[in-house]
């Protein structure tokens, strides 16, 4: 333990990076879910298809493939965009922390797509008729009495996402983000304990993990407040 | 962008040539880690705790961190101690391939054996108990009604975590194993063009993937013959 000494700010503010992508990528990882739920079931056709081929293509590729082509990708594409304004323009590229944030945020929001169809698909009928009957606006049905009630539905699998995209944060340090895994690397060079090191990195995931799924049992209990008595 | 056709053309076949790796990697782990898995279940189902807490422990800890972190453990990590590298292990711990193995069966152990006990706690207690009305021994009742159920209703599950396992190969690029990601990755770093590279190796991913699918799809329905119901 004692080659950890110095270390411990590094791998704080590793932590911190963590955080951060994680707070993001759920951000986005929401929006992308909620996009293709609705396309999937909004009857259009192209809407459909394109979310289709969104959900089969994020979720059949291994994650350390988007992230290299996301980063490596949009440094290509931003270069040649910039290189047409200005022809003397050299290399460009996003930060390894944003194409990192979109890329675990699109694939596990290829995931979230179909959790959030079936917790759409899974609110009772009845509520919308009733909804409906009291001259309720789309809009106003969608936020006062499917989002109410799909939540409840979602939670458990959404919970299994929000630990996947926790857990594919360390894959971003392939890209070069320095979270915790970067951190290890730079401590090893100098104290030459690999096992130590990583064994932190391995800690402060689970710490994550735990804070995670407590939070998602949590809140199931939020949810289900309303309904016990009406078991 | 202009996609260079004749590039992919030329490097699709380098790629394909790690196809026997990753192919190795797929399926050696997935074999021991569905040993490790069925292990992990009978400790877990056991009723003694000195049994079922060590496998919980496990399981955590397996599912809660990053599965890149575990192979840099095994990697990069356990050399540190000399008595690894004076076990009978070694041969295996030396080499990069070894390590992968190790990594992704440890890691696909602890996911799939709580599948599979999602499986066995589904069977119907009718059965069991017109199990002991017959007369049948634990371990009988366990082979004979428990573990064929079991693996029909685990299976969709399963098949999920066979692709992601198949995801997962591709980080054993991380530690210089010249899988078809590593390929890619090694002809990226000499050629520059990620799009035309990383998109059609996604492509190659997402055939097996399919594959995958349709195999377990199959299986699914072989198993489940006798549920049909005639009509």
């Amino acid at each position: 333990m004692a080659a950890l000494n110095g270390w411990w700010d590094d791998y704080f503010w590793g932590a911190f990076v963590i955080f951060q992508v994680f707070f993001c990528s759920l951000g986005f990882m929401i929006i992308f879910g909620l996009l293709g739920a609705i396309a999937k079931l909004s009857g259009n056709k192209v809407a459909h298809r394109v979310a289709n081929a969104y959900t089969v293509a994020f979720r059949g590729t291994p994650e350390i493939l988007v992230i290299l082509l996301m980063y490596f990708g949009a440094a290509i594409f931003l270069t040649s965009v910039a290189q047409i304004f200005n022809p003397e323009a050299k290399f460009i590229d996003i930060p390894p922390f944003w194409a990192g944030t979109i890329a675990i945020s699109l694939i596990v929001g290829s995931y979230a797509t179909e959790t959030f169809r079936g917790a759409f698909l899974g609110v009772n009928p009845g509520s919308i008729e009733a909804a409906k009957a009291l001259g309720m606006s789309d809009v106003q049905t969608f936020i006062y009495i499917r989002i109410p009630e799909m939540w409840r539905i979602a939670l458990p699998p959404f919970g299994n996402h929000m630990l996947s995209l926790i857990k594919d944060t360390a894959l971003i340090s392939i890209i070069g983000l320095n979270e915790t895994m970067f951190v290890a690397k730079q401590a090893i060079t100098v104290t030459g304990k690999p096992f130590t090191m990583y064994i932190v990195v391995g800690a402060i995931y689970l710490g994550f993990s735990t804070v995670v799924t407590l939070s998602v049992m949590g809140l199931e209990k939020f949810g289900e407040r309303t309904t016990v008595g009406a078991k | 962008m202009i996609v260079d056709y004749t590039l992919i053309a030329e490097s699709l076949p380098v790629m394909l040539k790690g196809i026997g790796i990753t192919f190795q990697l797929l399926f050696i782990s997935g074999f021991l880690g569905l040993i490790l898995a069925i292990f992990l279940l009978l400790m877990r189902l056991s009723g003694k705790w000195y049994l079922s807490f060590p496998a919980q422990v496990y399981i955590y800890i397996f599912r809660g961190t990053p599965i890149l972190v575990q192979i840099f453990i095994i990697y990069y990590g356990l050399p540190q101690f000399g008595f690894i590298r004076s076990s009978i292990f070694w041969p295996i711990l030396r080499e990069p391939m070894g390590c992968a193995i190790v990594a992704l069966s440890l890691n696909t152990g602890a996911y799939v054996s709580e599948i599979l006990r999602g499986g066995v706690l589904a069977v119907g207690k009718g059965l069991i108990e017109a199990g002991s009305a017959l007369g049948m021994s634990a371990y009988q009742k366990f082979v004979y009604i428990t573990a064929p159920i079991a693996t029909r209703i685990a299976l969709p599950a399963y098949s999920n975590d066979v692709i992601s396992l198949l995801k997962s190969t591709a980080l054993a690029s991380t530690i210089t194993i010249a899988d078809m990601t590593g390929i890619a990755r090694t002809i990226v770093a000499n050629t520059y063009a990620p799009y035309e590279i990383f998109i059609s190796l996604a492509i190659v991913y997402l055939i097996f993937t399919f594959i995958l699918q349709k195999s377990f799809g199959y299986l699914e329905q072989y198993l489940g013959r006798y549920t049909k119901r005639e009509e």
